[in-house]
Formats: structure tokens, C-alpha cells, sequence
């Protein structure tokens, strides 16, 4: 039981120091945005958004993916600290998912001329966030604990299942989006620095929602114990 | 096998004969089915838009709504009474409980969808085209695909406080694929347009069906086990 504890309270520490770095580097990537990057020439300044809106979107399907590998562990073994793993990643994940609902359309309404359009990644972002809303919602909607939590994985899984079809049929439907600027076939095709720029924007990201995601989990396994002391 | 296929049949035997008896879903379907197509006559002007142009997304919406009714009381008809836990202390794999399901209620709503293409043929005097099987074809993967997800979060949401009101918020997103490629395939169908333009979207639901069946049968024991 102390070892255990003390695996807990390497985490949260870990977590902390994440969260802290990820914070600093943010600083470091808003310096980066505004003065450093240059503006690009077709879209002004407005593209800027660009380094807040892609790592975003980056966090937000890495999350569900993490939600869904941990849900899958979860039903396996039965071990809440997969369960654990999976809420905190979906609540990070729910919240950079809005993110990018947040930031597309103020993007798009400069750049396209409209808040909204059913354009496909768009399309599939929403939808991503509704399937975080299940998560959610059956997680909270039994009496239960450990059903609601099976529930939610299931939820999870078929979520990343269907992601991928969901992303190939918006696709088809119909697309307005800019291509890949970055991860296409023939090699990044813009400028150098703003590579770096979203590189860092990237991590910076990545990082600040593992250390989230660690502290959200600590907080999860306080509740389980206050919990199970409550229980007597 | 012929056990496994046979306990199969048995849940499919049970689901519909409880309906034949009761008649309740269907006529719940049906009556919706009716309604709504009533409906859609007012509040679409004739004048303005064909009906010929916008039956193949009509069609695939009333058959979600009205599927969405249907099978969502799957699981809380036996609910009452704590019928379902005698389902699930018989001797019956939960997969083969999970199939025998998805199947009773794929016949349920094709009924339901026939009720639909031949009602709304009728209210809006539409021409189903060229080629009635592949429109039928179109439709029974839909339905499949749809039936496999709608019993397995039937399910998940027969065990909830909100009941069959969180259905919809499941399900619907996940729903995105089938509609896309089945309203696509019904429009052009409707439109008349040759069999190669929409056997690409066949193959596409037929897949969607097949793995949405694949992955509610691995996960329903995780559902309904307690």
C-alpha cells in the first residue's frame, strides 16, 4: 500500500512538473506567435491562429485515442487505474476539442467568410466532441459506479472505431479545408520558421495536456479513496 | 455450431413472437412512420423543392427516428420485472444473445422500412427508378449497420437513470458514415443514375454493417454483465 502510494504521489509530482513546463513553453510559443513568426503573405496575421488551433486539434484526437486504448484496457483487466487514464485523457480531451471548435470558426470567418461550413474535418471535430459528451453523460447516468465505467469504455471504443469512417465519409461528402500543409507527401511546404513555430506549438500542447491529464488522474484516485474511506 | 445458431434462433424466436403478440413496437413504428410522412407533405412546398429530389434524405431520417423508437425498447420491455436477468442466467452466450437480438430487431425495422419506401412512394409519388433491388439492398445494409449499434446502445442506455432519451446523443454521431453513403446511394438511385455510380457506396455500407455487428457482438458482454 505505501509502495502504491508512492507511485501515486510520483505521478502527481510528474504531473506538476509537466504542467509547469508546458506552461513555460507556452509563454515561450505566445513570444514565438506574436513577434518571432513571420506573417504569412495570403493571410495576414489571421493565420496565426494556426499555432493554437492545429496542436489543438493534434491533442484532441490523441486524447481520444488514449481514451479509447485505455477504455479497451479497462474492460480487459478490470483495472480502474485504466479507467482512471481514460477520464482524465477524455476530460483533456474535451476541452482542446473545444478549443478547436472555438478557434476554427474565428479563423474561418476571415478566411472563408463564415463561422460555420460543413467541411469535413470541421464536421468530424464536432462530432468527436459530441462522442466525448456520450462519454460523459453514460459515465454519469447509473447508479451503479462500475457500470457507468464500463459503459463510458464501451462508448470509447466504439467512438475509435468509428472516427476513422466518420473522417473518410465527411471526406467524401465534401471538402473546402486547406490541404496538409505539414504532414503531406511532398515534404512541409512552408516556411522554415514557421515550421519551428508550430514544432514547438506542437509540444508545448502535448506536454501541457499530459500534465493535465496526470493531475486529473491523481485527482480521480483521491476521489476512489475518499470513497472507500467514506465506505468504512 | 448448430447449439450456437440454435440458441440464436431461440432469442430471435422469443423477440418475435413477443411482438407478433404484442404488436406494440410495430405499431408504434408504423403509426410514426405514417405521421411523419404526413407531416413532411406540409411542410415542404412543391412548389419550391421536388419531393423526387429530397425522398432519398426523408427516407433515411425516418427510418433512424422511427428505428431509434423501436429498438431502443429492446431492452427495456424485459426491464419490467427483471425479465432480462432470466435472459442472462440461460445457458445463451451473451454474443449469441447480442446476434439473436440484432437480428429480430434487422426484420422489425425492414418491415418498418418497406412501410416507408411504399407509404412515402404512395404520399409523394416518387419513382424508385431502374433498379428496386439495389435500392433494397442499399436500404437492408442501412439497416443492419443501424440495428447493430441502436441494440448495443440500447442496451447501454436501458441500464442508465436517463433511459431511452440518451439514445439519440449516442448513437447519431456514430451514424454519420451510414447516412452519408446511404443517402448517397438513394439519391442516386432516385435520380435514375446507372448501378456503377452507387455500387461503390454498397460495398462501403455493406462494411459498415458487417463491422458495426463485429463490434457490438465483442463488447454487449460488457455491457450486460452484472
Amino acid at each position: 500500500m505505501t509502495r502504491r502510494r508512492d507511485v501515486a504521489r510520483g505521478a502527481a509530482t510528474l504531473g506538476t512538473a509537466l504542467a509547469l513546463l508546458g506552461a513555460a513553453l507556452f509563454l515561450v510559443l505566445l513570444w514565438m506567435v506574436w513577434f518571432w513568426v513571420p506573417t504569412e503573405a495570403v493571410q495576414g496575421v489571421v493565420q496565426r491562429i494556426f499555432y493554437v488551433h492545429v496542436p489543438s486539434a493534434w491533442v484532441a484526437f490523441m486524447a481520444f485515442g488514449i481514451v479509447a486504448l485505455c477504455s479497451a484496457m479497462y474492460l480487459w483487466l478490470k483495472d480502474e487505474r485504466f479507467d482512471r487514464a481514460a477520464v482524465a485523457a477524455a476530460e483533456g480531451g474535451m476541452v482542446f476539442t473545444t478549443i478547436v471548435l472555438l478557434t476554427g470558426p474565428l479563423w474561418g470567418k476571415i478566411a472563408w467568410g463564415t463561422y460555420w461550413t460543413w467541411e469535413p474535418r470541421l464536421t468530424l471535430t464536432l462530432l468527436l466532441w459530441f462522442i466525448y459528451l456520450g462519454y460523459f453523460l453514460v459515465r454519469q447516468a447509473t447508479e451503479n459506479p462500475e457500470r457507468g465505467k464500463r459503459f463510458a469504455a464501451v462508448v470509447g471504443i466504439v467512438g475509435a472505431f468509428d472516427i476513422p469512417l466518420i473522417h473518410v465519409s465527411v471526406l467524401w461528402f465534401r471538402s473546402l479545408h486547406p490541404q496538409p500543409v505539414v504532414l503531406n507527401t511532398e515534404g512541409p511546404a512552408l516556411d522554415a520558421d514557421m515550421g519551428i513555430t508550430i514544432g514547438v506549438a506542437v509540444l508545448t500542447f502535448t506536454i501541457l495536456f499530459l500534465g493535465l491529464m496526470m493531475l486529473r488522474y491523481e485527482v480521480e484516485t483521491a476521489r476512489a479513496r475518499a470513497a472507500l474511506l467514506e465506505a468504512g | 455450431m448448430k447449439g450456437y445458431l440454435g440458441q440464436l434462433g431461440a432469442v430471435v424466436r422469443k423477440d418475435l413472437t413477443q411482438e407478433l403478440r404484442t404488436r406494440q413496437r410495430l405499431a408504434t413504428m408504423g403509426a410514426f412512420t405514417v405521421l411523419v410522412g404526413v407531416l413532411f407533405n406540409f411542410s415542404v412546398d412543391p412548389a419550391l423543392v421536388s419531393m423526387q429530389d429530397i425522398a432519398a434524405g426523408l427516407i433515411w431520417l425516418t427510418l433512424i427516428f422511427a428505428g431509434v423508437m423501436g429498438v431502443g425498447r429492446t431492452f427495456s420491455l424485459e426491464a419490467e420485472d427483471g425479465a432480462f436477468q432470466g435472459v442472462l442466467l440461460s445457458p445463451i452466450p451473451r454474443d449469441a444473445l447480442y446476434l439473436g437480438k440484432v437480428a429480430a430487431n434487422v426484420v422489425l425495422v425492414s418491415v418498418v422500412v418497406a412501410l416507408i419506401v411504399g407509404v412515402f412512394g404512395l404520399f409523394f409519388q416518387l419513382d424508385y427508378g431502374a433498379h428496386p433491388l439495389a435500392l433494397a439492398l442499399t436500404l437492408f445494409c442501412g439497416v443492419v449497420g443501424f440495428v447493430a449499434l441502436a441494440t448495443l446502445f440500447g442496451a447501454v442506455t436501458a441500464g442508465t437513470t436517463l433511459g431511452e432519451s440518451l439514445l439519440p446523443v449516442l448513437l447519431f454521431p456514430l451514424l454519420v458514415p451510414m447516412v452519408v453513403y446511404g443517402v448517397g446511394a438513394t439519391n442516386r438511385l432516385l435520380m435514375g443514375r446507372p448501378l456503377t455510380e452507387v455500387e461503390g457506396n454498397i460495398r462501403i455500407l455493406g462494411a459498415f454493417a458487417v463491422a458495426a455487428v463485429a463490434v457490438g457482438a465483442g463488447l454487449f458482454r460488457h455491457v450486460v454483465e452484472d
